[in-house]
């Protein structure tokens, strides 16, 4: 009973935190803006001034994405690890990521203009996702070892990789650049008329994930143990990966592939928790996603007029050493 | 409660021949050399495995015709080996047990409560209820596994191997525990084990594995070590 009430009032907690950063994250950024902009820019908006004009083409939309892309990711990770069994399992190092770039390479490079369409992005690195989670899926059921998986997930990325680069030897310099400012990764190229398609598509991801939480927190067994609970081993596999496929693709075709924070996330968010519980594991993944993500993108602005730092390369300064860490501890 | 009629078992050939048997409640020791169809056998009785040839019933109905969610409601199965997880607390882990039950979000109700209570105190484990089961020892780990069978309410339970990596006063704890809630219960309880003098301190029926045709037969309590030996070992 203890630990439960330690848990709900973290999780009030970090509920409580998350508007805060949100608000702060609204606030910096090169132009200063006043609260009253911002009140203005929502209930009387003018589309002259500049200052609104910040706010909702760039602020909103900006602040908008970092909550999805933070949270989503952690989502999907978090279902990765629960459904392989892995705690360093996670959607960049299995190579979902690399599948949605692989096809997002493909739209941008190869210059077929449905696929340059909004929807033809998304399209496209929603089925190089699912493509490269069936193939994961696939490798998952035939090795015993959990390392071999990560191996395999890293030699997909390799392999992709090498294609990626394949392909942006043949193309000109204008889509070069554009797949290069992709692949950095950047909350900054979503717009506002773009929100309400990728929030519903969000929502259904999150909406899914929550479905499955009896089957999660069964798989935490193992697959042979949730067998003998009943639990429809397939059909929840494939749900899984559809969902993390769907979230993974969504968010990489408008952010870029960003690393690390699906791994380490969920284990974050595992270890403050202490607990199995996917109801908990998810709605507090959400959240602390979404902040760290925030949190990483505040500072990316604050060192913007002496440094560029791109969010993937900030994700992966402050993932990798944590993974690390990780391994260090409860893995050797 | 089981009832099996020309029952050839194994992966993809018969390995063993299963004598037809009807087991009522009570505890079975299933007892066959390393490798003789033991852990085969009981994955198949559990429904996780197809025979190769013949029937089983389970409680008066053929294993084939019942649904596979259905399945935990009627048997629960101990696996050989501990799930090793982290923050998995022994409640959390007890009350799984209760999923065949759940509905679909997995909503726990004051029944639920109930019967994850009711098994603590049948095994006695109220001081692990908090731990991690990371942190649990093996006998421990065995009383709560033993403990989330026993939640499931089904009238079988099958065990692999529960007393294999438990020292002698572990594993007579779990043997007796094994006893005591068949008789208690009324339940139909198969075990497989190695540990042949506390199998037969036990008092209860053989299943053996014969090591020369692979049958597998029913023996009665009172067999002898010696008897039980030569035909298994």
């Amino acid at each position: 009973m203890n630990a439960t009430k330690r848990q709900n009032s973290l999780l009030l907690a970090l509920l409580f935190c998350l508007p805060i950063v949100a608000f702060v994250h609204l606030y910096v950024g090169q132009i200063e803006l006043t609260f009253t902009d911002y009140l203005d820019s929502i209930f009387s908006f003018d589309s002259q001034n500049t200052k609104h004009l910040i706010v909702r083409e760039l602020r909103l939309p900006r602040m908008a994405m970092g909550i999805m892309a933070g949270a989503g990711l952690s989502i999907a990770g978090l279902l990765m690890q629960t459904l392989f069994n892995n705690p360093l399992a996670g959607p960049y190092i299995l190579g979902i990521n690399s599948g949605s770039s692989l096809f997002v390479a493909l739209t941008l490079m190869t210059g077929i203009p449905f696929f340059t369409s909004d929807f033809g992005m998304i399209a496209n690195s929603l089925i190089g996702a699912f493509l490269f989670g069936t193939i994961i899926l696939f490798f998952s059921t035939v090795v015993r070892m959990q390392i071999s998986l990560l191996l395999i997930g890293l030699m997909l990325g390799s392999f992709t990789a090498a294609i990626v680069a394949m392909i942006q030897t043949a193309s000109d310099a204008q889509d070069l650049k554009m797949f290069t400012l992709w692949a950095l990764g950047s909350l900054q190229k979503v717009e506002l008329s773009q929100l309400p398609l990728i929030i519903a598509v969000f929502a259904i991801g999150l909406f899914g994930a929550l479905l499955a939480v009896k089957p999660l927190n069964i798989l935490v067994l193992g697959e042979t143990e949730a067998r003998l609970l009943g639990v429809n081993i397939r059909r929840v596999r494939l749900f899984i990966i559809l969902i993390t496929a769907l979230i993974t693709g969504l968010i990489t075709a408008f952010c870029g592939p960003i690393a690390f924070v699906g791994l380490a996330i969920p284990n974050l968010v595992r270890i403050l928790f202490k607990s199995q519980n996917h109801r908990i594991l998810i709605l507090s993944s959400t959240i602390i996603g979404a902040i760290f993500i925030l949190i990483c993108d505040i500072s990316i602005q604050f060192m913007e007029p002496y440094l560029i730092v791109p969010i993937n390369a900030l994700t992966s300064i402050v993932g990798a050493p944590f993974v690390i860490l990780l391994v260090l501890k409860r893995l050797r | 409660m089981i009832v099996t009629k020309g029952l050839h078992i194994g992966y993809k050939s018969s390995i063993a021949e299963v004598q037809d048997i009807k087991l009522d409640a009570g505890v079975y020791i299933l007892i066959g050399k390393n490798g003789s169809g033991k852990s085969t056998l009981l994955k198949t009785i559990a429904g996780q495995l197809d025979s190769i040839q013949g029937a089983i019933e389970i409680n008066g109905k053929e294993i084939k015709s019942i649904r596979k969610s259905n399945l935990p409601k009627l048997i629960s199965f101990v696996g050989s080996k501990f799930p090793d997880v982290d923050f998995l607390n022994v409640v959390d882990y007890i009350a799984l047990g209760r999923s065949p039950h759940n509905d679909f979000f997995g909503r726990k109700t004051a029944r639920d409560a109930e019967v994850i209570d009711q098994a603590i105190d049948t095994l006695q484990i109220q001081d692990l209820k908090n731990r991690f089961t990371s942190q649990l020892s093996d006998g421990e780990r065995q009383l709560a596994a033993i403990a989330r069978a026993l939640t499931q309410e089904t009238s079988i339970i099958i065990l692999d191997e529960p007393t294999a990596f438990l020292d002698y006063l572990n594993k007579k704890i779990v043997l007796e525990n094994l006893i005591k809630i068949s008789a208690k219960f009324n339940k139909c309880i198969l075990l497989s084990s190695h540990d042949i003098d506390l199998s037969i301190d036990a008092q209860r029926p053989f299943l053996v594995v014969r090591k020369d045709t692979n049958t597998i037969e029913l023996l009665a309590a009172e067999t002898s070590k010696n008897t039980i030996i030569s035909i298994a070992f």
